[in-house]
């Protein structure tokens, strides 16, 4: 029926014509009517030339109608493919639909098994694109750059923020950036009628808005002008705060609310899209600037700039260094060459992002190749389940074949079916993503910026999809593969129908599949581990206290009343006052045991850094170390649990301004190391007498977090000693209660109620026990984690699940050759062994490969472990066991299997 | 030659699909049945005969095959389909409408 010339063939397996094609065939056509003309004129008498000269010229331009013609065929060329394929599509996916209702088990597991790959993978591509990849919500995000100042003569990592001076000096003289800006995440106290309350602030620079390009909601933004002191005190109110707390009424602008106990104008309302990097202010202030003020070495100021366009972020490093190189000759007080010398200060200029997102970046690529590795195994996995599926249509198809099939429209049967399976996968993984995320939120882990930010946005979406379809048309084509072979396809039509070359191909295949499956594993399973030893590590690092039963929370005293700026002691009065009357009332609470104090509570706060004197030791500004100052009251060193030598100021201590201070055991190994530091002197910096006395010494504590080293620390009282330089009487303080109840929280209505009795105007903020802030230090860590275990369960549930089935299907393969091995007299055991030594060999190979993928990319994982090498041999080694046993567990049930084979039934089938 | 009837707009569709209502034909088979049948006095001209064929196997009332003509040469054939043959109904009774109405103006009394 063929006789070659495919024009002859149904359209529907028409091949694409060419536009040469196309154009032969008009050709064709018209050189057949020209002919048949010239033959007609022939034969009725005129010669060959006349005939085609009348021809030709009754047709008239050919060309122009061959032109018309060529339009008009491939238009409907086009037409008719299209109907084809809508045609083709709608049916092989009729046929795929049904064919799945068939198998609602292969379809199930299937569909679960990718849309759990994918959707794991998606899951975290959505995180990494809100926290890394997406812009800053910030209209000018691409040209703001933060700058900082590195000091690693002070500490090896440490950053200073800006200073006053330097901001003003180099906001006059740089050339990289049109305009720096200034913010400052504080706290300020609502005062309201009923009560006080804590409220997240931004103090910002009068130019905040423009630079980071924002423009109001309402109102006015601030101006350089409400940076003087003495300005009249104006606020804005962040927007979710403003709807919340204020009904969105326009009318709030040019009203007054009272803040810290003083009253302020609301000059307007910010965008909704405005936030502090990763801080959602609702109360915006201006800061207090005075560029007349005497340069001071003292760096507060988060500095953001906009860079000029054009200007590149190291061109701007440059530009920065220039200017931080000048800072000396310009504030030779401030900044004295050997203080720039001892400290290395310099300059850093890096994009705000980088600054927002720190170290989460790495973080999140390692956890997204973590999923993606899952996501392989699923893949792998299903692979296994449509190759069984292609075995089992082997006939089908090969008859199919014969009988004249098209390889390409065949494909295409098989991929309508692949690719409607992996789209329903796809849409659960999207759904189980989307559901990943909102749990993700709740958790709110502290270690991820930008977590309000966070949705599954169409990137996400599209990854998804992509993810989905690439699986469906690759799993459509992998039966396909035997077929591009060319294996010969004739036997298996042959009675019988089974030849063992062909499943042995297969079973190679298969095989391949679990060694590249147990590879990954490994891989996997290696990261997780070396997470979870960090984990391990980190967790049972002694922090120095003990965490347990510990309630905190802040309260912030209003400066108006309780810092009066009265010179000497008694300015420190109120404050005093305050706490050991606070201390009092707390302690007498039923189960407490005891109340303590400080201004920087360990691991929450850090530790601050500031020069320290010590007499007899000729330091001078340039050569004190910086060290830990921390003021704590009586009480703080107790309740905490912090191991202590020699004795602990009391409140009699600190009225009588004693001057005892307490050391930590780092700072004392450091100054006076072999000698006791009991009675030594120290005093911070100033240049004035008296000395401070050391009275006792802690035990090492971790206050900036279980992987840092212990910190050297002078605890200064809360009143200083007569005489000495002052610091500002400590108001804002954090409260700690050691409580015999099993949850400390328990505690906090009754302590809430004491402080509003005490002043109505001081809010309690933060209230949280010890072990959650110990659990935060450690954030970045069990986030990592926890989601390395999470994929390595997954992987390794997969893997099994992968191994199972293949030695399933080797059994049933070898079903005949057991047979014959026991009849001959082969023991059940021997039988097992056999099955089980296959699992391990092929398991084995997977894991070979696995470990040395492991080896090679661990290191990735460097900064986020804590006390275990990339390498560790127990991990790798643990590993290495884990997955042979499951290798051996999940071979069990068919080596079982295999023994049930019954001799005699399986001789007489052959 | 005989006098030239300028074809009417769309008769020419017409034409064709109730030529090939006879059985399949290629392009010059159509041309020359018209002209037979009309004594020559219908001259149908290529540069409009081959784009309409084609135009009207575009909108699926006519199907086209290569064969062999009796004398053996390749030549496209082209025949009605179902499509084509409802339309061939449809172009019938417009034109025996549209003839009877311009024959109903051309036969009736001058108005005075």
């Amino acid at each position: 029926m063929s006789n070659g010339r495919e024009d002859k063939r149904p359209r529907l397996f028409r091949l694409p014509t060419s536009r040469r094609r196309l154009r032969g065939d008009i050709d064709r056509e018209l050189r057949f009517h020209i002919e048949g003309r010239v033959d007609e004129l022939i034969a009725a008498g005129l010669t060959r030339e006349q005939a085609e000269r009348e021809v030709t010229q009754r047709f008239g331009d050919v060309s122009a109608v061959r032109e018309q013609l060529e339009e008009i065929d491939t238009m409907t060329h086009r037409k008719r493919e299209r109907g084809e394929w809508r045609a083709t599509l709608a049916r092989d996916l009729g046929h795929a639909v049904r064919g799945l209702a068939l198998r609602p088990a292969f379809a199930t597991i299937v569909v679960l098994t990718l849309g759990l790959g994918i959707g794991a993978t998606t899951a975290i591509y959505a995180l990494l694109d809100t926290v890394v990849l997406r812009p800053l919500p910030y209209p000018n995000a691409g040209r703001l750059v933060y700058i900082e100042h590195p000091v690693p003569g002070v500490e090896t990592n440490a950053k200073w923020r800006m200073s006053q001076a330097g901001y003003f000096f180099f906001r006059k003289n740089s050339k990289a950036f049109d305009d720096i800006a200034l913010y400052n995440k504080s706290e300020a106290s609502l005062v309201t009628p009923d009560a006080a309350e804590r409220v997240r602030a931004a103090a910002v620079s009068g130019n905040f808005f423009e630079v980071v390009g924002a423009r109001p909601f309402l109102g006015r933004s601030f101006t350089d002008a409400d940076n003087r002191p003495n300005a009249a005190l104006v606020a804005m109110l962040g927007y979710a705060f403003w709807r919340q707390r204020f009904n969105g009424d326009s009318r709030v602008v040019g009203a007054t609310v009272s803040l810290g106990s003083r009253p302020y104008t609301i000059i307007g309302v910010a965008p909704a899209t405005l936030d502090l990097p990763d801080y959602q202010a609702q109360v915006w202030l201006p800061l207090e600037l005075n560029a007349d003020a005497p340069a001071m070495n003292s760096h507060y100021l988060d500095a953001v700039a906009l860079l000029r366009p054009g200007v590149t972020v190291s061109a701007a490093q440059a530009d920065a260094a220039r200017l931080t190189s000048r800072l000396p000759e310009e504030f030779p007080r401030a900044y004295s060459p050997g203080f720039m010398r001892e400290s290395r200060f310099g300059v850093l200029v890096s994009p705000l992002r980088d600054i927002v997102i720190g170290g989460m970046s790495r973080t999140l690529w390692i956890l997204l190749g973590a999923v993606a590795i899952v996501m392989l195994i699923a893949f792998a996995n299903v692979a296994n389940l449509f190759l069984v599926r292609a075995e089992a249509r082997r006939r089908e198809t090969d008859i199919r074949l014969a009988l004249g099939a098209d390889r390409l429209h065949l494909a295409g049967h098989y991929v309508a079916e692949s690719v409607v399976l992996a789209l329903i996968g796809g849409t659960l993984a999207v759904g189980l993503a989307y559901g990943a995320l909102r749990f993700l939120v709740i958790l709110n882990p502290s270690s991820v910026p930008r977590l309000a930010e966070l949705s599954l946005g169409w990137q996400a979406g599209a990854v998804a999809l992509a993810l989905a379809l690439g699986a469906g048309i690759a799993l459509g084509l992998l039966p396909l593969t035997r077929l591009a072979l060319g294996g010969d396809r004739v036997p298996t039509l042959r009675e019988g129908g089974r030849t063992q070359t062909a499943s042995r191909r297969q079973l190679s295949v298969r095989s391949a599949l679990v060694v590249a499956q147990m590879a990954l594993a490994v891989v996997l399973l290696a990261a997780a581990g070396l997470m979870l030893r960090s984990f391990q590590r980190l967790r049972s690092v002694q922090p120095g206290f003990d965490a347990s039963g510990v309630l905190t929370f802040e309260v912030a005293l209003p400066y108006s009343h309780y810092a009066p700026l009265v010179r000497g002691p008694a300015g420190y009065l109120p404050v005093f006052q305050y706490h050991r009357e606070l201390a009092q009332r707390l302690a007498a609470l039923p189960g407490v045991t005891s109340v303590g104090m400080t201004q920087a509570l360990a691991m929450k706060d850090g530790d601050g850094c500031a020069l320290v004197f010590v007499k007899d030791k000729s330091f001078t500004r340039e050569t004190a170390p910086c060290v830990g100052n921390i003021v704590a009251g009586p009480g703080y060193f107790s309740t905490l649990g912090i191991p202590m030598r020699g004795r602990v100021p009391t409140w009699t201590d600190v009225d009588a301004q004693s001057g005892a201070v307490v050391v930590s055991k780092a700072l004392a190994d450091h100054m006076w190391p072999g000698e006791d530091p009991i009675g030594k002197e120290v005093r911070p910096n100033g240049s004035a007498e008296p000395w401070y006395h050391v009275v006792g010494v802690t035990g090492d504590v971790l206050t900036r977090g279980l992987d840092q080293p212990p910190s050297e620390i002078v605890y200064y009282p809360m009143v200083p000693i007569e005489g000495a330089p002052l610091w500002f009487p400590p108001t804002h303080m954090t409260i700690a209660i050691r409580t015999r109840n099993t949850d400390p929280l328990s505690l906090a209505p009754a302590a809430r109620r004491i402080v509003t009795a005490l002043d109505r105007e001081v809010p309690v903020a933060n209230v949280q026990t010890m072990e959650t802030i110990v659990d935060r230090s450690t954030a970045k860590t069990t986030f990592a984690m926890l989601l390395l275990a999470i994929a390595g369960t997954m992987a390794l549930v997969l893997s099994a699940v992968g191994i199972y089935g293949v030695i399933s299907y080797t059994v049933a393969e070898r079903r005949p050759e057991i047979g014959v091995r026991m009849a001959l007299g082969a023991q059940t055991t021997q039988v097992r062994r056999m099955v089980v030594a296959q699992s391990l060999r092929v398991s084995g190979v997977g894991i070979a490969i696995g470990l040395a993928g492991a080896l090679a990319t661990t290191r990735v994982l460097q900064s986020l472990l804590f006390g275990v090498s990339p390498t560790d041999p127990v991990t790798l080694g643990g590993v290495t066991i884990v997955l042979m046993m499951l290798a051996a567990l999940a071979a069990y049930a068919p080596a079982r299997r295999a023994t049930k084979v019954d001799p005699v039934e399986v001789l007489r089938r052959e | 030659m005989a006098e030239d009837l300028d074809l009417l707009r769309g008769t020419l569709d017409l034409l064709i699909l109730k030529t090939l209502s006879w059985g399949p034909m290629h392009g010059l088979a159509v041309l020359r049945w018209i002209e037979q049948v009309t004594g020559q006095r219908l001259q149908i001209t290529e540069g409009a005969l081959y784009p309409a064929l084609h135009r009207m196997e575009q909108k699926g009332w006519l199907g086209a095959d290569w064969g062999y003509t009796e004398r053996n040469r390749e030549a496209k054939f082209y025949k009605l389909t179902a499509a084509g043959r409802r339309q061939l109904t449809a172009e019938l009774s417009k034109w025996s409408r549209y003839t009877e109405a311009v024959n109903l103006v051309i036969t009736a009394q001058g108005a005075r």
